[in-house]
């Protein structure tokens, strides 16, 4: 391996980070903020396409836009808090709508405000005058002011030439990289230009989701959707869950299913459950700013190399939940590795590897406990003894909301999955849970659990 | 500012956020407005601090779960955001560089605690210093009166003596 003890960033090394989402702004951030602190200067450059000030898909990352709670406390210990012009809602409770009724689960450690509802993008198509800034936007303005330079191009070819990348735009030399970080997410093409360097890189498995954003009025969404994220398990066909969080004058309408389309957008918005929701003369728009994004479901394959490094959604990503906290976990991994370590494979290998590998490992319980969820919801016994529990847990102020707050932590992203799963396997809450489907069954009361 | 878009909780000026003497781990980051930090003696309240926007409070009792150590009271109306004491320890073992910002916030109250504590030292030196000169010249004046008075002693035990001399010698005439 050439030169492997020039594999360090010295003073002006020339990082390029291609995607301008959070995993590439807070690489940025990072890696700046370690490199003062070390007495270095970077020269990092931002690649993206997109400015995430345009509306619908065109300035957007495609995603739900909802930074859980955790990471919004995460930010805050960071110095980075969220302003209101980019929080569209602050969210304090969820709410579950189950073919058995609807129960409000509220943040079960800090009565606050604690989760964020944000654009991605620029706002919905067609959202003109609506006071919306940009998630990402406002993230990448960060970086910026931390001396991050961003350019509006399309990096169509990466060549590793003289033991370090180089990026081409239409044929012509962009930069030599003493550092390439891809932060290009699951909807790029630039994942298999990284497949094709054959550095052993492999992008990692996605399944399609639907984000639809659907107009109802800012007094409509504040009165009927609350402060609250809503979350549909209706045993529809071809849908695992649905999610409802309002922002604004908007409501985004998450599906999760196998191969969601625009009919299951429409069959979800008819349904009993979400039509008594909207407004009794709500007609489905002929159109509506809506799109198909790939959800990361697995881990990518060697997800390094020398001068080589691929974070965020490219990388390893939490199941489901919590995609920002993902990006910021491996950003900061990498930016940590990178800059105190160096920018050897050997150096990601060991620094850098283990952060994913713990969110890969996480996500093996996450699986478990979707699953489970699912198994649940499919079978009405089970389905109404575990309602009816967390029904009395929330009616029953002073008492305890174990159950609750699995849920909570499952749907909000709040708490890794291992830890999740060591709750579930508390014995007592275990056979209140079995009580209360054999007494839902014969129609009687729930146990108490005094 | 749009209500909807707001994190955390409101506190409206003169509320309560933290008590001083009660047991509580819950750290908090200044989303917007002020705060103070006091210290009550009976009636009197003494203000150790001010602090705004972005700036952490409440965090010694979650590193050392003692009661809290002042109370801390919004100025205005301040939002605040509150961590979760067993989230922020166990991503702190995952992620030491979480707890980099509140260490320096911590590093920098104790440099201008060093700094006042400084300051406080010099003014009770130079007041110290003000009452040994002051001290000093009433010495020397109280010496110089001492002098004059001996001197005064002198010339009355010597008028006396003569005073006596001249009893006697009265006396003796008579």
């Amino acid at each position: 391996m050439p030169g492997a003890k020039d594999l360090t960033l010295p003073d002006g090394a020339r990082v390029a980070v291609i995607g301008g989402g959070p995993a590439g702004s807070f690489f940025s951030l990072f890696a700046s903020k370690l490199a003062q602190d070390l007495g270095r200067r970077l020269e990092i450059t931002v690649y993206d396409r997109k400015t995430f000030v345009n509306q619908g898909p065109a300035g957007c990352n495609m995603c739900a836009g909802v930074v859980s709670e955790s990471m919004v406390q995460s930010l805050a210990l960071e110095g980075i808090n969220l302003p209101p012009s980019v929080v569209q809602r602050g969210i304090e409770s969820y709410y579950f709508h189950t073919q058995e009724g609807s129960v409000q689960i509220k943040s079960p450690r800090l009565q606050q405000r604690g989760i964020a509802a944000t654009y991605r993008g620029g706002g919905p198509k067609g959202s003109v005058g609506k006071d919306i800034q940009s998630f990402d936007e406002f993230l990448l303005q960060k970086a910026i002011a931390h001396g991050a330079r961003i350019e509006r191009t399309v990096v169509d070819d990466i060549r590793l030439e003289e033991d370090k990348p180089r990026l081409y735009s239409g044929g012509k030399l962009l930069q030599d990289c003493d550092l390439l970080v891809g932060a290009f997410g699951v909807n790029a093409r630039t994942a298999q230009k990284f497949e094709e360097l054959g550095i052993g890189y492999k992008a990692p498995p996605t399944i399609r989701a639907t984000q639809s954003e659907i107009e109802l009025g800012k007094d409509w969404v504040a009165n009927k959707f609350g402060h609250s994220v809503h979350i549909f398990l209706l045993r529809l066909p071809g849908i695992e869950f649905a999610g409802v969080t309002p922002k604004g004058d908007y409501v985004t309408v998450s599906i999760l299913g196998k191969e969601p389309n625009i009919e299951d957008v429409k069959a979800f918005l008819a349904h009993p459950a979400m039509k008594k929701m909207l407004p009794p003369d709500f007609k489905i728009p002929e159109k509506f700013c809506h799109c198909f994004p790939k959800i990361n479901v697995g881990a990518a394959q060697k997800p390094f190399a020398n001068r080589i490094v691929i974070i965020g959604d490219a990388s390893s990503a939490r199941l489901y939940k919590d995609g920002i906290g993902s990006a910021y976990m491996t950003s900061k991994s990498a930016a940590q590795a990178a800059l105190l370590y160096g920018v050897g494979e050997e150096d990601f290998r060991e620094h850098y590897l283990p952060v994913c590998k713990t969110l890969n490992r996480d996500n093996l319980f996450g699986q478990f406990l979707f699953y489970v969820n699912d198994l649940i919801s499919s079978i009405s016994p089970l389905s109404r003894g575990y309602f009816r529990m967390i029904q009395w847990e929330q009616e029953d102020s002073q008492g305890d909301t174990h159950h609750s707050d699995i849920l909570w932590d499952m749907f909000t992203g709040s708490r890794f999955y291992k830890d999740i799963f060591i709750r579930t396997l508390s014995p007592w809450p275990l056979m209140r849970w079995l009580g209360a489907t054999v007494s839902s069954s014969l129609g009687v009361g729930v146990p108490s659990r005094h | 500012m749009s209500e909807e878009g707001l994190l955390g909780r409101i506190y409206k000026d003169g509320e309560v956020i933290v008590k001083e003497g009660t047991q509580s781990r819950t750290m908090y980051v200044i989303q917007s407005g002020q705060v103070k930090v006091v210290k009550s003696e009976g009636e009197t309240e003494t203000i150790l601090a001010t602090l705004g926007e972005g700036d952490i409070f409440g965090e010694m009792s979650l590193f050392d779960a003692k009661p809290r150590s002042a109370t801390v009271k919004a100025v205005g109306e301040a939002r605040v955001l509150a961590i979760d004491h067993e989230n922020f320890l166990k991503r702190i073992k995952m992620d030491p560089s979480l707890a980099f910002r509140t260490i320096k916030q911590m590093s920098q109250r104790i440099r201008d605690l060093n700094s006042r504590l400084s300051f406080a030292l010099g003014t009770v030196n130079q007041a110290h210093n003000t009452l040994s000169q002051l001290k000093e010249t009433e010495d020397i004046t109280v010496k110089g009166m001492e002098t004059k008075l001996g001197s005064i002693l002198d010339n009355v035990s010597q008028i006396q003596q003569e005073l006596l001399k001249l009893k006697v010698a009265v006396s003796s005439h008579e």
